[in-house]
């Protein structure tokens, strides 16, 4: 009897001992998500003690990355806002005053196109113009899907100098010095806004803007978020990653792409061939900084493997590139992070 | 015969050792116990529409500005046919936990059940 006793004290030990474990009894995990920004989906995870409690900080981060969406926007007016459209279509004729935080984007976008050595570049624009209406027009009509015509490409390639974006500082305004030339920051806005936000949002949140993801601290219990790498080919994860602060983002050829003559094209082009990349299938990268993290992604989708590793170096992030025969390799830092 | 009363036994360890497993199968188990089943959160327009089980069998559509087939099957969920001009939710594949399934010109978003350990996916 007294044995009896014994073990079903053990047991109920044992049980109490693992539901302690389990959750921090006050603190609820909720999620919340958005379609309406920057043409993808937005997520994000945290910890409050009502949903109501954590309503009001997603709609919070949701309403400052909506207006990040609406400067960043190439393809939309917004009444009373001067947005990177309104800089497009200003181009040759004047600057455009605009909000600080168009400038210090830009600013940004010029040092990463230094530093990557023209492989981000957001003045290429008008390249971009051409690929993303081939793209347009093959998804309407698939049965006559066709690539840009390549003189037109040749023809845009002769407008994208950086250095023909003027930007003023002092006075808050950018000019376009080509008529011809046509921003467009797809490769960092996503990034960088989610950085900006992340800045100012409360601790002990994880936020995804279209795979951007960037966390504001561990759970409120310690442990790590858990970040699911997605498998080009659909399905389960390809990899689960461990992330308490920094970003996540990746570059993949399965992301935004058309079909012509059974071909796939996607949406990430190299400035030397004003071709899609081909040397990959993704890229990950992890990174403190989620704008560089986004950039990164692209350049390295667009380089080879040890020239990417010292653009890796030198920002000191780390990254997986998957090979077109599906070969994974890994940066130093990176296989400390995974968890399968 | 003289016995002393807290001597150890083979058949305790043996006890011991099956409350052990008891408990440690419980403790992996309580996470899925508590749940109320395996579903699949249909929404639209950030509207929570429909709850599906994954248990069931089933082919519905979710019509908005397209129409998503999807279809569930063997414990997973997809989209299997839309008629959006991305198709990028078809090609998410068959899904049965962690993330959601996502038809943005259609504006639907299917969340799946959580696996437990992923707390956010990467596309």
């Amino acid at each position: 009897m007294r044995r009896v006793r014994c073990l079903l004290l053990a047991a109920v030990l044992l049980l109490t001992g693992c539901a302690v474990q389990v959750q921090e009894p006050s603190l609820t995990r909720y999620e919340a998500s958005f379609l309406s920004l920057f043409d993808t989906v937005t997520t994000m995870v945290g910890f409050a003690s009502s949903e109501d409690e954590f309503r009001a900080v997603a709609q919070q981060i949701h309403d400052d990355l909506e207006e990040y969406h609406q400067l960043y926007d190439i393809y939309h007016d917004y009444p009373g806002i001067n947005n990177l459209k309104t800089v497009n279509d200003m181009a040759g004729a004047a600057p455009v005053q605009v909000d600080r935080r168009i400038v210090d984007l830009l600013l940004l976008c010029k040092d990463m196109e230094q530093e990557t050595g023209g492989m981000v570049n957001v003045a290429m624009g008008s390249v971009l113009q051409l690929w993303h209406e081939a793209r347009m027009d093959a998804l309407a009509d698939p049965a006559h899907a066709r690539l840009p015509d390549q003189q037109l490409l040749q023809q845009a390639a002769e407008h994208t100098d950086l250095d023909k974006v003027i930007v003023d500082e002092e006075h808050s305004t950018v000019f376009l010095s080509d008529p011809q030339m046509r921003l467009d920051v797809g490769a960092v806005a996503k990034g960088y806004a989610v950085r900006q936000v992340c800045s100012n949002a409360p601790k002990g949140l994880l936020i995804s803007v279209g795979g951007n993801v960037c966390s504001t601290g561990e759970k409120p219990d310690g442990t790590p978020w858990v970040v699911g790498l997605e498998n080009p080919d659909g399905g389960n994860y390809l990899h689960t990653i461990y992330h308490t602060i920094g970003a996540v983002v990746t570059s993949g050829d399965y992301q935004r792409y058309f079909i012509a003559d059974g071909k796939a094209y996607h949406h990430i082009i190299d400035p030397d061939t004003l071709m899609p990349g081909t040397n990959w299938r993704a890229v990950s990268i992890l990174c403190e900084d989620s704008a560089l993290a986004d950039a990164l992604s692209t350049a390295l989708f667009l380089l080879p493997r040890a020239e990417g590793q010292k653009l890796l170096d030198r920002f000191e992030a780390s990254a997986m590139w998957v090979a077109l025969d599906g070969s994974e390799y890994f940066s130093p830092g990176f296989e400390e992070r995974l968890k399968t | 015969m003289k016995r002393d009363v807290l001597k150890f036994r083979k058949s305790d360890l043996l006890a011991a050792a099956l409350v052990l497993l008891a408990a440690l199968l419980t403790c992996a188990l309580l996470p899925r116990l508590m749940q109320t089943g395996e579903f699949a959160s249909v929404y639209q327009d950030g509207r929570l529409i429909r709850r599906v089980p994954l248990t069931v069998d089933q082919t519905f559509s979710v019509t908005g500005d397209y129409t998503n087939t999807v279809t569930v099957k063997d414990g997973k969920i997809a989209v299997t046919v839309s008629d959006c001009p991305t198709n990028d939710c078809v090609h998410q594949g068959w899904r049965s936990s962690g993330g959601a399934i996502i038809c943005l010109p259609n504006r639907v978003e299917i969340r799946l059940p959580s696996d437990g350990t992923v707390d956010i996916s990467v596309p």
